[in-house]
């Protein structure tokens, strides 16, 4: 299931709407959680930064693979070259004083999915993000 | 995403309900602003119905945590889902938040 937004200015809400619908989706609600939240992640942080005010285009993809084991959610979008993937991961371990609020979104998605990964093709940023929905 | 504050005596009594995302962060910052003033504070946080946190929700939890450590205060989250729980020990703000 394939779906072009455009723009994307004030649309995360629907588009992680329309990939949650998607036929391909699992329906066991842990699962679902943590899709719904890599999702969230990975489209607000397109939605807000990859393109100036907002106004761009974002592809959205849902796909399983033969034997419906594996989801893959992609997203693409023409915004600046971005690889979220670079961003550090926060330290977890530092005290509440010392503990930053950034970083955490991506972070989570990492942990969250089986395989994240970024490429940049031909303007694009396209990332693609794993899951095995058998396993649970 | 619904925030109720009671206070009773020296402790303050909060229960959530709902979920905290991007869409309902900042309104919940605004709802949970009361319990940044004051020294010494005690919070205990009814979690039974927060079904659901992103990151946006875990920094509004963080900036409480830090006010609250730093008036010498404690806050303590209670009855967390599984999920959401989750969400707080891979990011490590189990370990900085209270969870029981």
């Amino acid at each position: 299931m394939k779906k072009l937004f455009n723009p994307i200015k004030d649309k995360s809400g629907e588009i992680i709407e329309y990939l949650m619908s998607s036929p391909d989706m699992p329906t066991d609600e842990d699962l679902r959680f943590k899709l719904r939240l890599s999702i969230e992640e990975t489209v607000e942080n397109i939605v807000q930064y990859a393109y100036k005010d907002s106004i761009g285009w974002m592809e959205v993809e849902t796909n399983l693979d033969d034997k419906a084991l594996v989801l893959t959610v992609t997203l693409k979008d023409a915004g600046k070259p971005f690889n979220p993937l670079e961003i550090p991961d926060p330290d977890i371990t530092s005290s509440v004083e010392e503990r930053k609020i950034g970083g955490l979104g991506i972070y989570l998605c990492k942990q969250l999915m089986d395989e994240v990964t970024y490429r940049y093709e031909n303007g694009c940023n396209i990332l693609t993000m794993k899951k095995n929905i058998a396993k649970q | 995403m619904e925030v109720n504050i009671e206070n009773t005596g020296n402790k303050t009594l909060v229960v959530l309900n709902g979920r905290l995302d991007t869409t309902t962060a900042d309104k919940f910052m605004q709802d949970i602003t009361p319990l940044m003033q004051g020294d010494n504070p005690d919070i205990e946080m009814d979690c039974t119905g927060l079904e659901y946190t992103s990151s946006q929700g875990l920094r509004m939890f963080l900036v409480l945590q830090k006010s609250v450590t730093a008036r010498k205060g404690n806050l303590v989250l209670k009855n967390m889902k599984p999920n959401v729980k989750e969400v707080f020990d891979i990011t490590g703000f189990s370990n900085i938040i209270k969870i029981v």
